[in-house]
């Protein structure tokens, strides 16, 4: 449970939910050995002064370069009227928030089912099991994407099977198509909406489901009721992983979708190196980092939504 | 209560096939003699895992990775563990702009750091592609170092360096003997941490490797695109268990996930 909550509260501080991981011990006054501000800033300003002009400044600039005038040193939203009016683009925007979303919402629903199941053993087989949910993140996506042309390639395990059962008769065509990228974005990010859930459901309290199902409730209205605004926390946070995760993955859709079916990140990639457009490729940064943001923002505002119509869960908290 | 008792192994078999099993796949396909990525393998033979020892840029781009995930990780850490002091203990101005400075190279997509690095540091400034490299892996492991040695310093008492102090020894001091040795198990966590999530990172890197400076992921999937042999995933399967190799050791002897 401990190792559950960690990792849960580490998602959370990388959401920026929750800045401070723990509360500090310390609750007395400052001694006086902290308060010298400028040691302080002695301290943190190294880091602070690499991170902004090795990232912040030049990601800045990066962005800014989607809103200038073609000509001249003005600014406009010429860029972004032409990147959305090429139908290519359109395609592939589209694309990525969809998969975004049909991967996100797969894997809460198999994330529910698979959270249940470990949070239902004994101890000792639920740490082993969990164990084996988070191995996966430790391995290179590279490799695990990789495995995937092995299994859906046209002569993987899967056109061997259906050739044999007598499915289809020519080996069927799923590499370098959507359902492959969904398969492996899926993949990829399950694990970590599965280990939010496992958290969420812990921190339940233990009697709320018995004492539903004495009330008469079915379990279709205890999940709807009871479990869903009692973990959405956690789904919450699953959720904007998964979500983010998906939109700006590039290794997938590099590998199982190919050049044909490119997702955001890998059209932003084609347009640097094939077309050294960098304009288009601000508006694609852009477009990523609000839709990433925008995410998190909307899953938070759902989960209140919902909140207000059960008051009760409150008592959760 | 029937139907209970075979959910639960049913769910956690499929989940666990569907996360587990293509590894698996992979790892059983690095053992095949046959010449072509295959499964089942053909056959059973050790060629390609000998094979990976002798491919030139294999070797090359494994140094460059190991060089970055090293010195990359011991950079950040060398700059994150005095903010994350600083954070933890002093009342700082604008402490939160910091953290938020320091913790930002985690919440942009990596592909769009590397770029901006590429077209504002490493073109107008002249920088080599290897510094250029070291550079985005620091600022990309910069977020983890700061979180998990912060969260041991917050786990920590202040009031024990406040009686090292008290007792004659000086600032310096009481921090490398007193608050250093006490979280060096974050330390060694934030370290290993960074050294994977820099390891494995593909898209920071993408834009900065050039001709024979390349990270070694970002050479496996170049060399996946052309060649369509076993060789790929003997060296995946070679890296997987390298990395699961460490993260258990660490957890083991550290009580790792305390801090992740």
């Amino acid at each position: 449970m401990a190792r559950a909550d960690i990792s849960l509260q580490g998602l959370a501080w990388i959401l920026g939910s929750s800045p401070r991981m723990t509360a500090q011990l310390d609750t007395g006054e400052d001694p006086t050995m902290f308060q010298n501000r400028a040691e302080a800033l002695a301290l943190a300003l190294p880091a602070a002064i690499f991170a902004a002009a090795v990232f912040l400044v030049p990601v800045l600039i990066l962005l800014s370069d989607g809103f200038r005038t073609p000509v001249g040193g003005g600014w406009s939203l010429s860029a972004y009227t032409e990147f959305f009016s090429s139908p290519l683009n359109q395609t592939v925007f589209l694309r990525t928030l969809r998969l975004g979303a049909i991967v996100t919402v797969v894997s809460a629903v198999i994330g529910y089912a698979a959270a249940f199941a470990i949070v239902s053993l004994e101890p000792s087989t639920k740490g082993k099991i969990t164990g084996l949910v988070v191995l996966p993140l430790m391995i290179s996506p590279v490799a695990r994407t990789y495995a995937w042309i092995v299994i859906l390639g046209r002569t993987g395990i899967v056109n061997q099977a259906f050739q044999a059962i007598g499915i289809s008769d020519a080996p069927l065509r799923i590499l370098f198509s959507e359902t492959a990228i969904f398969i492996g974005l899926l993949q990829l990010f399950l694990p970590l909406m599965i280990i939010s859930l496992i958290s969420a459901l812990e921190n339940m309290p233990r009697d709320a489901i018995p004492a539903a199902r004495v009330l008469g409730a079915n379990w279709f209205q205890v999940f709807w009721k009871v479990v869903l605004p009692l973990t959405r926390e956690g789904l919450v946070i699953g959720g904007t992983l998964v979500f983010t995760g998906s939109l700006t993955a590039y290794i997938t859709p590099a590998i199982l979708g190919g050049s044909k079916v490119l997702m955001l990140e890998t059209l932003m990639y084609q347009q640097v190196s094939v077309s050294g457009n960098f304009v288009s490729a601000s508006v694609i940064a852009f477009i990523l980092i609000v839709m990433s943001f925008a995410a998190n923002i909307l899953l938070k505002r759902l989960a209140t939504a919902r909140n207000r119509r059960a008051p009760g869960r409150s008592a959760s908290a | 209560m029937n139907a209970r008792t075979l959910f639960i192994p049913l769910t956690l078999f499929v989940v666990i096939a569907f996360l587990i099993g293509p590894f698996l796949i992979i790892v059983a396909a690095s053992f095949s003699a046959g010449e072509t990525l295959a499964f089942p393998p053909q056959g059973f033979s050790l060629r390609w895992i000998a094979k990976v020892f002798t491919v030139e840029s294999f070797r090359a781009s494994f140094g460059m990775s190991l060089f970055l995930a090293i010195g990359g990780t011991a950079a950040a850490l060398i700059m994150g563990i005095p903010a994350s002091y600083a954070l933890s203990r002093y009342k700082l101005p604008g402490a939160e702009v910091i953290r938020t400075v320091v913790s930002a190279p985690i919440i942009v997509p990596g592909i769009i750091v590397g770029l901006a690095l590429l077209r504002y540091i490493v073109v107008p400034f002249g920088v080599g592609i290897s510094l250029a490299l070291f550079l985005a892996h620091t600022a990309l492991v910069l977020p983890y170092a700061v979180r998990v040695v912060s969260a041991s310093l917050d786990n920590l008492r202040s009031d024990i360096e406040e009686a090292a102090v008290l007792l004659g020894s000086s600032r310096l001091g009481a921090f490398f003997r007193v608050v250093l040795p006490n979280i060096r198990g974050g330390i060694l966590s934030a370290f290993i941490l960074g050294f994977v999530t820099s390891f494995n990172q593909v898209p920071v890197s993408l834009f900065l490797s050039g001709p024979g400076v390349r990270t070694l992921p970002i050479d496996m999937i170049a060399y996946m695109e052309i060649v369509f042999d076993p060789s790929v995933a003997a060296l995946s399967s070679l890296l997987a268990f390298l990395s699961i190799g460490i993260v258990f050791a660490a957890e083991r002897f550290l009580g790792f996930s305390r801090y992740v």
